[in-house]
């Protein structure tokens, strides 16, 4: 009697364990079918290339006017690629650039042809003009050359040096300067760069994720630039423009994001960092008036002016006063021919 | 080129800023300590096949109005202790200072420096004290700042504990 129950009971359950998966298929197969899709989707490789490759363009376009960031992944692969192709066929690459050298060349001519006029010009109206010989007495009284008392007061801004610092230690990651700057020891000073951050945050008992911005003393300006693990000091004479500081708020993010790993790992050794120099250097920018009338202004990195200042100009000056000297001696010498 | 930052600690006038002129040529001016509680010096050693740069943070030592500033102690590699020989209150001082340094940073290189050696006729601190630092692996260097007796050698052994660990 109880295995006959127990026999009914069991036909039951299966009936409606059967009833119940109809329900479900019915209910479900839809979504099931759709999950299905998605999961063959995710695991197929040559579909998942085929959908990437819809949005690929568009999420690079995206991401490239968001930061550089794409460019600085993209950039050791890229010279990798181009080294190889070199290697492989250098005539191939020597084709391809072929027709823009000629341009180049041309263009980088006539840029140095127009420096070299301006700087012609500037000599020019500052050795014969009231404010020139004001100049040149400054320069004969405080012992500089006349090319820096020029660029002094021609100066808009000039960004002298730049500190790459490590956070934590003080210690000096990189550091670059402009030409003809009295150096400092630069361990020392970003060293003691730290140490004044760290005792202003706390005498005034400042919040964890604000620090010290700014330092300002006569002509000079200390900008600093923070990322979670660096620091970026930067010394600038004269006004420098409010643009100036996006660009080291980039640079500081870059080296932060490229470094990543050489930061984590950092235990002294500064090498690694040798190769962020050129960016560095590129920020040494300066602005100089190039009409005291007009307040116009021309950028071009630091060294780059300053040697055309003390070759260029010094020498066209020298050669203007060896012209009025012979002008003046002939004078004489025909004045006194004349009267014999 | 390698570089570590090291800091000075101790009671006032034990001697650190003497220990540290003793062995850097070129240094900031004194009117640092006075005013933000830190003085920076470097120095560059060879140390077998590698040199080394040593960035020294020489930090106003301790006394009853002025607690040593923790900020100044963030990323050092090592540090250096210094007592007065001729004042028993300072080894205290110093031993407080490396146990405040041990709870924050935990296991940093250092050494302790017992300055003012030359002062014989005024010593303090007995030997049987210093012996049982040593004993407990503390490593002890019996400095002068005024003949420069051992000075570089701590140095060194500091820069040797940082490289090894």
């Amino acid at each position: 009697m109880s295995d006959v129950a127990a026999d009914n009971r069991g036909r039951e359950s299966m009936h409606t364990s059967d009833e119940l998966n109809s329900l479900r298929t019915l209910i479900l197969a839809p979504e099931q079918n759709e999950i299905g899709e998605l999961k063959e989707r995710l695991d197929d490789p040559e579909i998942r290339a085929e959908e990437l490759s819809r949005v690929i363009a568009e999420a690079i376009v995206l991401r490239a006017g968001r930061d550089r960031k794409l460019a600085t992944a993209l950039l050791p692969t890229i010279e990798e690629v181009i080294r190889d192709s070199v290697k492989r066929d250098p005539k191939f690459l020597a084709d391809t650039i072929f027709p823009i050298i000629g341009p180049a060349i041309r263009r980088s001519i006539a840029e140095s042809l127009r420096a070299m006029v301006q700087s012609m010009s500037d000599t020019l109206e500052h050795t014969f003009s009231w404010r020139g010989i004001q100049w040149r007495i400054e320069s004969f009284r405080t012992g500089k050359s006349f090319a820096e008392i020029v660029m002094l007061h021609t100066l808009v801004y000039r960004m002298e040096q730049l500190f790459l610092i490590h956070k934590e230690t003080g210690l000096v990651l990189q550091h670059v300067a402009a030409e003809s700057i009295d150096l400092k020891d630069a361990d020392m000073v970003s060293a003691m760069l730290t140490a004044i951050q760290d005792f202003v945050n706390d005498s005034f008992s400042a919040k964890e994720d604000s620090s010290l911005q700014n330092l300002n003393m006569g002509e000079l300006t200390i900008w600093i630039e923070q990322g979670p693990r660096t620091i970026l000091a930067s010394v600038i004479r004269g006004n420098p423009p409010p643009e100036l500081r996006t660009i080291l708020k980039e640079l500081i993010e870059n080296i932060e994001f490229e470094y990543n790993s050489a930061l984590d790992g950092f235990r002294g050794d500064a090498a690694p960092f040798e190769t962020c120099r050129p960016d560095l250097l590129y920020c040494l920018t300066q602005a100089q008036k190039t009409d005291s009338r007009a307040n116009k202004a021309v950028v071009a990195p630091a060294r780059i002016r300053e040697k055309k200042q003390k070759t260029g100009k010094e020498n066209v000056v020298l050669f203007i006063y060896i012209a009025a000297a012979l002008c003046i001696a002939i004078i004489i010498i025909g004045f006194v021919l004349s009267i014999q | 080129m390698i570089q570590k930052k090291i800091c000075m600690l101790g009671s006032f006038a034990v001697g650190k800023t003497s220990l540290v002129r003793r062995f850097v040529e070129n240094m900031f001016s004194d009117k640092y300590m006075t005013t933000i509680g830190v003085k920076i010096e470097k120095k560059v050693i060879d140390l077998k096949a590698q040199s080394l740069t040593l960035v020294i943070w020489d930090i106003a030592g301790e006394n009853g109005f002025h607690q040593i500033n923790g900020s100044y102690l963030r990323g050092m590699s090592g540090y250096i202790l210094v007592a007065d020989k001729t004042r028993t209150g300072t080894l205290d001082t110093a031993m407080n200072i490396h146990k405040t340094v041990v709870q924050a940073f935990r296991d940093v290189p250092f050494i302790l420096l017992m300055n003012k050696m030359d002062l014989t006729g005024q010593w303090d601190i007995q030997e049987s004290a210093i012996d049982k630092l040593s004993q407990d692996g503390w490593d002890v260097f019996r400095t002068s700042a005024k003949t420069g007796h051992n000075v570089e050698e701590a140095f060194v052994r500091l820069s040797q504990k940082m490289l090894e660990k």
